[in-house]
């Protein structure tokens, strides 16, 4: 019983100094935790979910062929300091059936920019969007174009590019 | 094949070193024990034993195989050298009374099915809820960092776990199943140690019937063949007692050793056994009528719950931790959390307890499992009292049985039945037949296919015999995946989840089975003031939509308090989003000179004062007159406006004091207007935001948990992305 009481006495002492106020977070109207980043790995597990148009299912983990115009939709939570972003590779064989290509950059299919490719290998672009092109909590369609198609010589659908990752970011 | 060889190995190693131990004790003691009572007694007093060097080993973070295998080898290698093995001081000149041969067929052959289907189940991949979650969680987070580790984040962790530090060593070398294989050692020692109590009274037929009752119970041999612990808290329990026995026939100081250590250790191996302490200190008290006897048998049994209460103390600043948060107050357990949580194993949802009899003897469905349909001739054990050894019998599970309306899960019947399965074969021992008769009719009854004829579908229970999961024939992973609910998640998350990093989730996973931090959100303190914050972005119930308004002259003032002032029903406890004040329209700007204090849950006072409306400090308690919230300003500050931001809340009563400069508080007003308040629109983001904050980046969300559509339809809004997706759950990832 003693025990007990002891026991009881020093758990109800158990109690922690006065705290000073902890790291004030920011107010809503400025709250903004990260960079908003709506791209669309081809490895991402709802990728799926987010293509419109012209992305095959010929695929690895983490690319995959499209036909001439693929297109994904996001979500924009803002219209601000927006830039389309998209990574892809021209394939050797498709390049020296095709020649050089030509690929145009789309936003809710308004042209935003174009780029010839004559080399093989892997592509990055990236450029600002228009605030106005898009409208803050509503879906983008982000699309690019590419002029010349490749037919493999085995039967299948025409094949452009292989796409990484497409979207937009901030 | 040859992980299937392991567990074995890891088991029967595990086995054979708490006999040792057990059998060098008894050496040492100089009892001499029957040939048949001597297997089981020192199996369960080894445990005991062993349990105290593991708990050393992990305390000492020297948990490494090489080291848990050696103290194993050194135990056995020590018994056989010595002689203890053999037991030389068995008292072979005193043989039991033969059993007669009816007694060995009906006994031998039930005994014999059952054991075969509780082994193949035990030695199958581990898919029990509890064994393969906290039980062996525990088990592979200790093997992890090779030693204890104190987990605020799991209540779980918090319990003692005696019979889990003999998985220690027997998952360090066979994995999961090697685990529930001792447990079903501990169930072969009960059945061997009942039949070896009848014998010794000179009631084999007694002996049997008991062994039978018990051994062949269905909850029993459920619980026996998985990673849990009740039955083997019935052995010990039972060890406990037989070890009265044999002091009180003896009469020997020594004997009071083993006596005090399986007291202790019942309560190392599950809180509610402690009332097997009270019995024998109790009985020992009776029949010494001394002192020092008592005092032996309550130090014996301090050494084994002693260490369990040191640890508990020193962590969780409360020695029986998680209960009694009401008087060992602390930052990990909410007081209202455990009177829900502990009003919820009282009644397991059932509309009235009157079924209770039939619901655990028949039924099954809401208290998981059934003790079986022979036991509700237990009044009939009554008969009993007429012999000595029945009155004891009696008085002992009565005392083990005096804890169990605090869960009614038909587990917690377990340690009762070795005392009531006795005495009901002692009542009906005069005729045989009739306890023949018994013992048949309980192992039809409890044979599972038979079962599952008349129990409810959601009882608890074997239903499977699966020899080629045991043997490994089918791939683990498969039959895992298939009959283990949590498993699917916690492959889930070991696949996408980079090394190290904690998951949130609002339902448990199998911990075994995963090598990360399973923050589920009812089980600390933390992890619901996490889930709080998470469900408050899609509950409206939860979110700051209500200010109450203090506006007074102004006035000087160094320290204010907001005092909550109704008696609240529950579950109504008192929230506050954040604490502002303000003068002539302008908020005071906190600063580091500011001392901020709560009560009760003083430890979470900064989520009232931390400028997220994404959190707050919840009471922790359903509300009582007297709760404040204090900020001491450091300096005189003029004041003439206080506001509360809230949820949206019933029975809340608050009224606003001022510290005078004779340090006596002041009524200021009790009369705040009530303003609705705008819900931020980025309240997701918000709550992600702070989940972010603690460190936590993950978030697995069952299709059946509450808000887990709003998760699902728009993830970018709470600023999370979908990484990977089950069978019936989400993985979601925050995106900075």
């Amino acid at each position: 019983m003693a025990c007990a009481a002891v026991l009881a006495e020093s758990g109800c002492q158990n109690m922690p100094e006065p705290y000073a106020p902890p790291v004030q977070r920011q107010q809503l109207e400025n709250f903004l935790p990260y960079r908003m980043q709506a791209i669309v790995n081809m490895s991402d597990e709802d990728a799926r979910t987010h293509f419109v148009q012209d992305i095959t299912s010929l695929e690895t983990s983490t690319w995959r062929w499209t036909g001439k115009r693929p297109t994904v939709r996001v979500r924009a939570r803002t219209t601000e300091n927006l830039r389309y972003t998209i990574d892809f590779a021209i394939a050797e064989a498709t390049l020296l059936a095709t020649g050089p290509v030509t690929v145009t950059f789309l936003v809710n299919d308004r042209v935003l920019d174009r780029a010839r490719y004559s080399r093989a290998g892997n592509q990055h672009f990236e450029k600002a969007i228009p605030p106005d092109w898009v409208t803050a909590g509503q879906d983008v369609t982000v699309g690019a174009e590419i002029d010349k198609l490749w037919a493999p010589p085995q039967k299948g659908p025409k094949l452009g590019m292989i796409l990484v990752r497409m979207g937009i970011t901030q | 094949m040859r992980q299937a060889l392991a567990a074995l190995f890891g088991a029967g190693f595990t086995v054979a070193a708490c006999y040792a131990a057990g059998s060098l004790v008894i050496e040492r003691l100089r009892v001499a024990l029957g040939r048949d009572e001597r297997i089981p007694l020192a199996f369960v007093l080894g445990a005991a034993c062993l349990h105290v060097a593991i708990f050393g080993i992990l305390a000492l973070h020297i948990a490494y195989w090489p080291v848990l295998a050696g103290v194993l080898a050194i135990t056995i290698g020590t018994a056989v050298w010595t002689g203890a093995w053999r037991g030389v001081r068995t008292d072979s000149s005193k043989p039991a009374p033969p059993l007669s041969r009816p007694l060995l067929v009906v006994f031998g052959l039930c005994v014999g099915a059952f054991s075969i289907v509780y082994f193949v189940n035990a030695w199958a991949p581990e898919v029990s809820p509890d064994g393969g979650g906290y039980h062996l969680g525990l088990v592979a987070r200790e093997l992890r960092v090779h030693g204890f580790e104190a987990t605020p984040t799991n209540f779980y962790f918090m319990l003692s776990a005696g019979v889990e530090m003999l998985y220690v060593p027997a998952f360090a070398i066979g994995r999961h199943s090697a685990a529930a294989l001792v447990h079903f050692a501990f169930a072969i020692a009960l059945a061997l140690a009942i039949l070896a109590y009848g014998r010794r009274i000179g009631k084999p037929w007694a002996g049997a019937a008991g062994a039978l009752l018990a051994f062949a119970s269905p909850v029993a041999g459920m619980d026996g063949s998985t990673a849990y612990v009740d039955v083997a808290t019935a052995a010990i329990v039972f060890g406990a007692f037989y070890w009265t026995e044999i002091w009180d026939e003896q009469k020997g100081m020594r004997l009071l050793i083993p006596v005090g250590l399986l007291a202790g250790y019942a309560y190392a191996a599950k809180y509610t056994a402690f009332t097997i302490g009270i019995y024998a200190l109790g009985f020992v008290a009776w029949r010494s009528r001394r002192l020092r006897p008592v005092l032996l048998v309550a130090g014996c049994a301090l050494i084994m719950a002693g260490p369990w209460m040191a640890r508990n103390w020193i962590w969780y600043q409360n020695p029986i931790a998680p209960f009694g948060n009401w008087i060992f107050r602390n930052p990990y357990i909410h007081v209202i959390f455990e009177h829900d949580y502990t009003a919820s194993l009282r009644t397991y949802n059932m509309p009235s307890l009157w079924p209770l009899p039939v619901e655990v003897t028949v039924r099954g469905g809401f208290t998981q499992g059934i003790i079986g349909p022979a036991f509700l001739i237990l009044p009939a054990a009554l008969v009993a009292l007429r012999y000595r050894a029945g009155r004891r019998l009696l008085l002992a599970g009565a005392l083990v049985f005096s804890t169990y309306f605090g869960n009614i899960g038909t587990r917690f019947l377990i340690p009762c039945l070795p005392f009531f399965s006795l005495a009901i074969g002692l009542a009906l021992g005069e005729s045989i037949p009739l306890l023949g008769a018994l013992m048949v009719f309980h192992a039809v009854a409890s044979w599972p296919p038979v079962m599952n004829r008349y129990v409810n579908p959601n009882c608890w229970r074997l239903v499977r015999f699966p020899y080629k999961a045991a043997l490994r024939i089918t791939p683990p992973e498969k039959f895992l995946s298939e009959n283990s609910y949590g498993y699917a998640g916690a492959r889930l998350i070991e696949s996408n989840v980079p090394p190290g990093e904690p998951v949130l989730t609002m339902t448990g996973v199998a911990d075994a089975y995963t090598t990360h931090e399973i923050l589920v959100s009812f089980e600390s303190a933390g992890n619901q003031a996490v889930a709080d914050t998470m469900n408050m972005g899609w509950n409206a119930g939860l979110q700051p939509s209500a200010q109450r308004v203090f506006r007074f002259p102004e006035r000087q003032a160094r320290r204010m308090r907001v005092v909550q002032t109704a008696q609240a029903e529950h579950p109504e406890q008192w929230n506050v989003h954040e604490l502002r004040f303000y003068h002539q329209g302008k908020e005071l700007a906190r600063n580091l000179s500011w001392r901020l204090r709560a009560w009760p849950n003083p430890w979470e006072v900064q989520f009232a004062f931390d400028n997220s409306l994404a959190t707050r400090w919840r009471s922790g308690e359903v509300a009582f007159p007297g709760m404040y919230l204090d900020a001491d300003f450091g300096a005189e500050q003029m004041v003439d406006e206080v506001r509360l931001i809230t949820s949206p809340e019933a029975g809340i009563r608050v009224q606003l004091e001022s510290m005078n400069p004779a340090n006596v508080w002041e009524m200021v007003s009790d009369k705040p207007g009530l303003e609705s308040a705008a819900v931020p629109p980025g309240i997701r983001l918000m709550a992600t935001s702070e989940m972010r904050a603690r460190g936590i980046r993950n978030l697995l969300i069952y299709d059946a948990n509450y808000g887990a559509d709003d998760f699902a339809k728009d993830p970018e809004a709470w600023g999370l992305k979908l990484i990977a997706r089950g069978e019936d759950t989400r993985l979601y990832r925050t995106i900075w």
